[in-house]
């Protein structure tokens, strides 16, 4: 059998950076659209 | 005798952070557990050594990219320039931004296995190239739409671009059988049986619900978003 695992460990690492930096991503633009919004509807509540 | 009314509090109200999406987290559990599946629990290929485990992310990656994110895209674009509808478009921005992150996968991974394989890291053929030029169309999609801030416009000008993503993926799907191309033919999404042992199709199967379910659970976080980002906009518009 082939000695090739880092290739494998290499995809496996990046896939988890990738895709968890992707949902960090999506939380904190979340979080700044929704400290955003929540401004405009005071501005707008008064 | 009625209490005095509490008076106002000093500092601003404090931003509730959005709560985990019980979707997402499932579908981010399920991920982990198909990489430790077929990381510790799945025998390597005699042949191809650890690096056929590739396989476990790649192809669930590319499908979800390709049939469900860019298959998204295409309906909710061509519905939208029928039905104007803005949470058409919406789901079309968050399934091309998701199917971005997962064609990112794909690239990546696929010159990873490539390597070992077939002793390059990319060649030039219809079927990468193609996929490649896909993640380009997808990128300019995002480009687009953060360019344009008349929200009709930035609609209609990204439901065109996301009619043409769509276009692409019978093309790359088919290419493997078009053109003489090194990358493998289909294993598992073919019309006959898979050509797989029973341990690693199990494996696979796994990776792809689990896949999957990942894309569901980010589609629907990245869906809040814009849905929180167009009432943003509606109320900034108004000012």
């Amino acid at each position: 059998m082939p000695d090739n695992a880092i290739y494998f460990e290499l995809a496996y690492a990046a896939t988890a950076i990738v895709l968890g930096g992707y949902i960090v991503s999506i939380f904190w633009r979340a979080r700044a659209i929704r400290a955003r919004l929540l401004a405009e509807r005071s501005v707008e509540g008064r | 005798m009625t209490s005095p009314a509490k008076p106002a509090p000093l500092t601003a109200p404090r931003i509730r952070t959005p709560a985990l999406d019980p979707l997402l987290t499932l579908g981010v559990v399920a991920f982990i557990a198909a990489l430790v599946r077929a990381a510790f629990f799945t025998p390597p290929d005699a042949a191809q050594g650890m690096a056929q485990k590739i396989l476990y992310i790649h192809a669930p990656s590319a499908f979800t990219a390709l049939y469900l994110a860019c298959g998204l895209v295409f309906i909710c674009s061509g519905l939208w320039l029928w039905l104007k509808d803005e949470r058409l478009d919406r789901m079309a921005d968050a399934s091309a931004e998701v199917g971005l992150a997962f064609m990112t996968v794909v690239l990546i991974t696929g010159p990873l296995w490539g390597r070992p394989i077939w002793g390059a890291f990319w060649t030039w053929d219809a079927k990468l190239t193609s996929s490649l030029f896909l993640w380009f169309v997808l990128l300019g999609y995002q480009i687009l739409r953060g360019a344009v801030e008349e929200p009709q416009a930035r609609a209609r000008f990204s439901a065109v671009l996301g009619i043409l993503a769509g276009c692409l993926v019978p093309f790359i799907h088919l290419s493997v059988y078009l053109f003489r191309t090194l990358h493998p033919m289909p294993v598992v999404l073919k019309p006959s049986a898979p050509s797989m042992p029973n341990e690693m199709l199990v494996s696979f199967v796994f990776s792809m619900s689990a896949i999957t379910l990942l894309f569901a659970g980010l589609l629907r976080a990245r869906y809040r978003l814009a849905t929180d980002r167009a009432e943003l906009e509606h109320l900034e518009a108004r000012r």
